[in-house]
């Protein structure tokens, strides 16, 4: 490869006199826009962006920020066009994974153990649990792994996948799980930089909002008298938020009565199918105990051969009129610009 | 009036026997001119005086103490591939270690355990000198004696035959484990050398005639190891029985029982004790040149007149001592049980071939 | 099991005393002793033996490459003009690392090895404690060497052995760093601010943060290379 001794990087826009980061503070978050995906702090070069489970924060950014631009370049809320719709695809189905247990057909879980199996990833990073339900990230090597309970299933939080992405890309090919923003995010750091194509498979998720866990917890401890420490499966099916206890016994109520704790940032996103990911996968539109599949690229086309190849798992019904419906759903109820 | 009168006699007394040295003749006829100092140098120079404390007395030992120790270390040192005590006096190379140990036994602090019986405790080793010390007066180095008698090779081997004694007693008196194994060893190596060893001086007295050392001596014309030396052999082994010498250093086990009967002593008892066990070799090294290798005979030099026999005498004794610290590198040690059956077996057989041997030479009237 | 005891005809063991004698008194004349009388005799070392590190200042270009080898974590690069290496001798094991990764043998390795340290403050050497060799109070007159031809033998010469080493600097490839990748870059400027020659430089022009590497004043040191978060600059061998 030819040397070159002199480049360039384009500056992006600076709308205040201060240094990226803080344009990115008032633009993004101070504006309310932001959706707490985390693709600024995978970017940040010298790891100043802290994503917990407050809203999105560089402390002593005025110090220590080196004014290079990538967060504002890479962010998805930055200068935000919503997207909405289905989306392209290439395929539509519903699976149900023979070899693992998860929240409907496990499918998420599958298609990340064949693409380890396949040598397409050689890491990925899932989002595991404590015992109250507050998501870990973990980076899973190997498929034995994935058999483990917390790691698999919906955790309805906030996690910091985006930033882990960071400590492996120069090294592994590796695997993601995320929400839409989160998938809008992997393509907004693969266009800036061709390092991030080192992310080989993207995994979206059907996503309505997402949940600051200390809220969540907080919520179903004083409103329903719900101890996450007793929950073994959340769920939201038709419009309701569902509980499973170890006891056995269920708790249950419309997902609107979560409207007081949504974060700012969801209440803009239309997207609700992933628009941007290899995959999309959730139970809309399948019967219980099955996923949904939209296959969008060639890549997770692949993977889906190799797993009805080996016989991973089997086929199902599927209606996309179901999807379509609720992807319109959400652009009625989360209209760009807000109107309150 | 009288004291002087009684002063008067000694010096007559020690003028009449004084050791004739030409060399120094001079200087002492000039001190004998100084009043009171003629009276202390005849004293020295009286032979009986000279014996003991001179030659081949106490100044003998502390020569031979001296030499013995450092000689013993490196020879050791160079046999096994080391190089032994180096570093007290660099240009030497170590050679006052032994003065340096000796400097340090002063020093030491003398412990005597509770459990000890203390007057014997500390008054033993010095006991024990007395048996050491007096076949001294017996031992005769030319014209330089201090108790001339007809019996004295026997009343030597009487005397040594007393000192296991005064050692067993020590180790009773330390009241300690090894203490006591350590005499009940030397008790059974006692019981192992002492009838061959007597034996065998009896055999060379037989062969002499007489137990007369200046009788033995002029006798010699040829060595007595070469006339008999079957008992030459026993004398040596005894030799080595007898003062814990390895190969039979079983007493004093340093591996085995932490050095037997003198495991609690420390300081200047422990120096004193040290310098018994060279002081018996010394006493058997110079009964072993007298019997076999003969005695002061050799070139004498006319220049140190009676100190000259004396001096080959002090040699003798001092290059079998050397020898023995040979075989202490050489050999492993004994089993006690096997030591006993050598004593009473091999030993006892060869010290009466020996005895037969000498009888054969003097019914032969070759010695005359 | 019966053990039987073991028989010995009276000839060989007079044969075996014999034989015990001889080889005692041969060795009291002649011992084939092999002894080292250390501290007065010294014995003969190789020129690559790993003793204390000493470090020549002109030659090293700041590439931190030491400090990160260490397996004891025992080099600390202390602020002169540049940063420079320093060693803490009570960690250091004496791998020499440091040495064997140093791209110009800056750090280089000496036969002193017997030191004593009076406090656990003086065996943190400084940069400027390790340009000159300690001051060594030798008691050494002879150097022993061994030689080995049919069987091992000491010989000693009447030489006090010089225990500095002279180490030639060594033919480099010369590599200077480049951007093999435009693509990757996000325009930190990391790689500017951690150059220890300044050879990196950033320019805001129209819009366009601009990025330079001055191949004069580039050693070739690699510490940009490890900086960049994206892969942007590999070292490319000089032209």
């Amino acid at each position: 490869m030819e040397a070159i001794y002199k480049w360039s990087v384009e500056l992006p826009k600076r709308i205040h006199k201060a240094k990226y980061f803080g344009n990115l503070e008032a633009e993004v978050i101070d504006k309310g826009l932001c959706s707490h995906c985390g693709t600024c702090a995978a970017i940040c070069p010298v790891d100043g962006i802290i994503v917990e489970d407050k809203p999105i924060e560089f402390p002593n950014w005025k110090r220590d920020c080196v004014n290079c631009g990538a967060c504002v370049r890479v962010c998805p809320r930055w200068d935000y066009k919503p997207l909405n719709g289905i989306g392209e695809y290439i395929e539509v189905l519903s699976a149900k994974s023979k070899r693992f247990k998860g929240q409907d057909g496990a499918m998420v879980t599958e298609i990340m153990a064949s693409a380890l199996e396949m040598g397409v990833i050689d890491r990925a990073v899932f989002v595991g649990r404590d015992e109250n339900w507050k998501p870990v990230t973990a980076i899973v090597k190997d498929v034995e792994q994935l058999l483990e309970e917390t790691i698999r299933g919906t955790k309805y939080s906030f996690a910091d996948v985006m930033p882990r992405i960071k400590e492996l890309i120069k090294d592994y090919k590796v695997g993601v799980v995320g929400t839409p923003c989160m998938m809008s995010g992997v393509r907004r750091l693969q266009k800036e930089s061709e390092i991030f194509e080192n992310i080989k498979l993207a995994i979206g998720l059907f996503c309505t909002e997402n949940f600051y866990h200390w809220q969540l917890h907080e919520f179903l401890l004083k409103e329903k008298n719900v101890d996450m420490k007793d929950a073994v499966k959340t769920d939201i099916k038709k419009g309701k938020f569902i509980v499973k206890l170890r006891d056995g016994s269920k708790v249950s109520f419309p997902v609107k009565e979560f409207d007081p704790i949504i974060p700012s940032g969801c209440e803009v996103c239309q997207d609700f199918s992933a628009v941007e990911s290899d995959v999309s996968v959730g139970s809309v539109g399948s019967k219980g105990g099955y996923s949904s599949l939209i296959v969008r690229q060639e890549n997770a086309k692949e993977i889906l051969d190799y797993i009805f190849e080996k016989g991973y798992a089997e086929r199902g019904d599927m209606s996309i009129d179901a999807v379509q419906k609720l992807c319109d759903f959400k652009i009625k109820i989360h209209p760009y610009p807000p109107k309150h | 009036m009288e004291m002087l009168e009684v002063l008067v006699e000694m010096f007559e007394m020690f003028k009449s026997n004084m050791v004739n040295i030409p060399l120094i003749q001079p200087v002492i006829d000039a001190l004998m001119n100084i009043p009171i100092v003629n009276y202390i140098v005849a004293l020295v120079l009286w032979k009986p005086f000279f014996a003991i404390a001179i030659l081949p007395g106490l100044g003998g030992i502390m020569i031979v103490l001296l030499l013995m120790v450092y000689w013993e270390r490196k020879l050791t040192a160079r046999i096994q591939w080391r190089v032994g005590p180096l570093e007290v006096f660099r240009p030497l190379r170590g050679l006052i270690q032994p003065l340096a140990d000796g400097f340090r036994y002063f020093f030491q602090e003398v412990i005597v355990h509770v459990d000890s019986h203390r007057p014997y405790f500390v008054q033993l080793p010095i006991l024990t000198f007395i048996p050491v010390l007096l076949p001294i007066l017996f031992i005769p180095a030319g014209e330089i004696v201090a108790i001339r008698s007809s019996y004295a090779i026997q009343i030597i081997v009487a005397l040594i035959a007393l000192i296991p004694i005064t050692i067993i007693a020590i180790g009773w008196a330390s009241n300690s484990r090894f203490a006591y194994i350590g005499s009940v060893r030397e008790a059974m190596m006692y019981f192992a050398y002492e009838v061959p060893f007597v034996i065998a001086v009896l055999a060379m007295i037989l062969m002499y005639g007489s137990g007369d050392p200046y009788v033995i001596v002029e006798k010699q014309s040829v060595p007595g190891v070469i006339m008999n030396p079957i008992a030459f052999l026993v004398f040596f082994i005894a030799t080595l029985m007898a003062t814990s010498r390895l190969p039979f250093e079983i007493p004093e086990a340093d591996q085995e029982i932490a050095f037997g009967p003198f495991v609690e002593y420390s300081g200047i008892l422990f120096g004193i004790v040290m310098t018994l066990a060279y002081e018996k070799l010394y006493i058997m090294c110079l009964l072993m040149s007298i019997l076999f290798f003969g005695g002061w005979n050799g070139i004498s030099i006319p220049l140190l007149g009676d100190l000259s026999p004396a001096i080959w005498l002090f040699v003798k004794a001092v290059v079998v001592m050397l020898i023995v610290a040979l075989a202490r590198s050489i050999y492993p040690r004994f089993r006690l049980d096997q030591a006993l059956k050598l004593g009473w077996t091999s030993m006892l057989l060869i010290s009466l071939v020996s005895l037969a041997l000498a009888i054969v030479i003097r019914l032969s009237g070759w010695l005359g | 099991m019966k053990v039987e005891k073991v028989e010995i005809d009276p000839i060989s063991r007079i044969i075996g005393h014999i034989n015990a004698i001889s080889v005692g008194v041969k060795q009291a004349i002649k011992p084939e002793r092999i002894t080292v009388e250390y501290p007065r005799e010294r014995r003969k070392l190789p020129d690559n033996f790993r003793g204390l590190i000493l470090f020549e200042k002109d030659r090293c270009i700041s590439c931190f490459r030491c400090a990160f080898i260490c397996p004891a974590n025992a080099i600390q690069m202390e602020l002169y003009d540049n940063y420079y290496p320093s060693i803490d001798y009570s960690k250091c094991i004496l791998c020499h690392f440091c040495v064997d990764s140093c791209p110009t043998t800056a750090l280089k390795q000496t036969k002193i090895h017997d030191v004593a340290f009076r406090d656990l403050d003086e065996m943190v050497v400084h940069t400027d404690e390790m340009i000159n060799p300690p001051k060594l109070v030798r008691e050494d007159k002879i150097t022993v060497e061994y030689k080995i031809d049919r069987e091992l033998i000491l010989e000693r010469r009447k030489e006090v052995e010089n225990l500095i080493v002279d180490v030639e600097p060594v033919e480099r490839i010369g590599y200077h760093s480049a951007c093999v990748n435009p693509q990757n870059c996000i325009g930190c400027a990391l790689c500017a601010r951690v150059c220890p020659a300044n050879a990196i430089s950033v320019k805001t022009e129209d819009e366009k943060r601009v990025l330079s590497i001055d191949v004069d004043k580039c050693t070739g040191c690699g510490l940009c290379v490890r900086e960049c978060p994206t892969k942007t600059l590999s070292l490319v061998e000089v032209v």
